[in-house]
């Protein structure tokens, strides 16, 4: 166990700017644009009349009106640190098996008593729980900076924040269902995990092209022969792979197009689940024949990653 | 005593190459054992198959284990250092030193600290930040000061300026190396290690060539330097290798009667050097 942890350590170590700056980047992103709204309003309108009017607007809204529109945005403002974190972990894992046999450290690596089983695990475990509990940190500072920024401002125009906004809405609730749905969409992406990881320590070079090429040539010539047989375009591996993104248990979409707030799971185009934001969605999936299948897709893939990382230091 | 490392018909193919052909091989604990051979007669190939990084056929036993399989329990007891600059280059040096303590169960980081205070490394360097010998000493104090049973050394000191080798030897010798330990070392620069060997193990093409301790081979083995004029008396007692030096004849003899050859000329001890050219020399007939 402590072996584990000295080897999560370390893929910390090595990929600081990742796991923790690249998150830190995007809260700043919301802070500076939020900051730079502000100094527009008082810019333009150093009396802040529309600001209050916006308050007074606001605060004749019913309660749950209120709450509404802050879990919406709450749970929308995710979507970004998870789209960047999902880049953040594909190009992670791509590395992850790749890059000491690169650089021949992979000599040192194998001259510690930690067995190959464990160093992958160490790694698996980094992209399933280290990275998305860095942006979740991230996410939960950078919502609570922006409520206080908020509440400065509303303050400055002898408004009450908390009447107006802090009370309506339990930020927990929010970041329970973005935490619960980090969790679930670790599991979920499993097979895409394997995937990555088994290319990483077979690559001979540039992982990203072995990754993305056999399974693109594969889809076209399944199209081909598909079309051919059938005469039309479905069930090709692009669609499998576009359906298991779509049904994602992570948030990916936020709608506006009915006036309120769309805020879903996943991308909505697939009816093989609910894309509504609630933990029962999450588990849906999970529990899914889908999920069974991929979880069989991730062991055979860790399986090779593991026999190939067995040989890796061999010539 | 059991040997440290004890090999029996230890093969490994590359295809249709036998990269080690059938090696047969035993290293008694308390040794300083230098693998010597030409490049590519299968030294790293054979470190590799006992340091468990590759797969091998026939047996292998390293400290009653079998490296294949056991990679990670053998590295409690053995460590390598496999050529100078395979430390990963982000990694600073107290990251170095904090992993190895928690991963290694005989990692003491107060030995560490006290190796790596003669040098000029302090702990927040990272490894990119740092020469190349400057990373030797590094490496080299992080497994001086965990306590196993075998050091592997492979190539150990390519690329470092004399001082750093000399230095890198000196430490081994005199801080590390007792009756309870074993080092197995392979290097191209034979002379820097001759001085410090207890037996020698030669490998040519897969095969081992020699495989003596270093008193077998000042018994063995006797280098007779002679005049142009005795020369041809010297060759009729059938040397291994001649060679001429400032029109000196020297021949390098095996087994031979020493008393015949002294009346000759002058008797040395052959460096490890000359008993490799002739050894390697012998297998090409």
């Amino acid at each position: 166990m402590n072996r584990l942890i000295a080897l999560m350590r370390r893929e910390f170590w090595e990929n600081k700017g990742a796991f923790r700056t690249t998150p830190l980047v995007i809260g700043g992103i919301y802070i500076v644009f939020m900051l730079m709204a502000i100094f527009t309003t008082t810019h333009i309108d150093n009396e802040l009349y529309t600001f209050k009017e916006g308050i007074n607007a606001l605060a004749a809204q019913p309660a749950e009106m209120r709450a509404l529109v802050i879990g919406e945005a709450m749970l929308g403002s995710s979507i970004l640190f998870s789209v960047v974190m999902s880049f953040v972990i594909l190009f992670y894992l791509l590395g992850s098996l790749y890059d000491d046999r690169k650089d021949r450290s992979i000599l040192f690596w194998k001259s510690l008593p930690a067995s190959d089983t464990l160093t992958i695990a160490s790694k698996l475990l980094s992209a399933m729980f280290i990275i998305p509990a860095f942006f979740m940190a991230v996410l939960i500072l950078t919502h609570t900076l922006m409520a206080i920024i908020g509440s400065l401002m509303v303050l400055s125009v002898d408004g009450n924040p908390w009447t107006l906004f802090l009370s309506v809405f339990n930020p927990f609730k929010a970041w329970g269902l973005i935490a619960s749905s980090y969790l679930a969409q670790s599991i979920w992406a499993l097979p895409l995990y394997g995937w990555l990881m088994l290319v990483s320590a077979f690559a001979p070079r540039v992982p990203l092209l072995f990754a993305t090429l056999p399974p693109l040539i594969f889809a076209v010539l399944q199209t081909w022969i598909e079309f051919l047989r059938t005469f039309t375009l479905k069930n090709n591996i692009v669609g499998v792979i576009g359906e298991w993104l779509f049904n994602s248990p992570v948030i990916l979409t936020a709608e506006f197009d009915d006036g309120r707030g769309g805020i879903a799971l996943g991308i909505p185009l697939t009816k093989d689940f609910d894309h509504a934001v609630t933990i029962a969605n999450m588990l849906d999936r999970l529990f899914s024949l889908q999920m069974l299948s991929g979880l069989v897709v991730a062991a055979l893939c860790l399986a090779g990653a593991l026999w190939l990382r067995h040989r890796a230091a061999e010539s | 005593m059991n040997p440290v490392i004890s090999a029996r018909g230890l093969t490994k193919r590359f295809g249709r190459t036998l990269a080690v052909d059938h090696i047969d091989l035993d290293i008694p604990a308390g040794r300083i054992v230098g693998l010597i051979g030409p490049n590519g007669a299968g030294k790293t190939t054979a470190l590799k198959a006992i340091l468990g990084l590759a797969t091998f056929e026939g047996e292998l036993n390293v400290l009653g284990k079998n490296p294949a399989r056991d990679r990670a329990s053998l590295m409690e007891d053995v460590c390598f250092i496999a050529d100078v600059a395979v430390l990963p280059r982000w990694i600073r040096v107290w990251q170095l030193i904090d992993l190895t303590e928690q991963i290694h169960p005989g990692f003491s980081r107060e030995k560490c600290l006290e190796y790596l205070s003669h040098t000029k490394v302090t702990p927040d360097h990272k490894v990119k930040q740092l020469s190349k010998g400057m990373v030797a000493q590094v490496h080299l104090a992080l497994v001086m000061a965990i306590d196993v049973k075998l050091l592997v050394l492979d190539e150990p000191t390519l690329g470092l300026d004399i001082l750093y080798r000399k230095q890198f030897y000196t430490n081994l010798l005199n801080d590390y190396f007792d009756e309870q330990r074993t080092i197995l070392i392979t290097t191209h620069q034979v002379e820097e290690v001759e001085h410090i060997l207890t037996d020698l193990v030669f490998i040519q093409d897969g095969k081992i060539a020699l495989s003596a301790t270093m008193d077998e081979v000042q018994e063995k083995y006797v280098e007779l330097m002679t005049s142009p004029q005795k020369a041809e008396q010297a060759r009729g007692l059938g040397p291994m290798n001649e060679r001429v030096m400032f029109g000196r004849h020297i021949f390098l003899y095996q087994n031979v009667n020493r008393e015949h050859l002294a009346d000759l000329g002058e008797l040395h001890t052959p460096s490890v050097a000359d008993l490799f050219v002739a050894t390697m020399k012998g297998g090409e007939v």
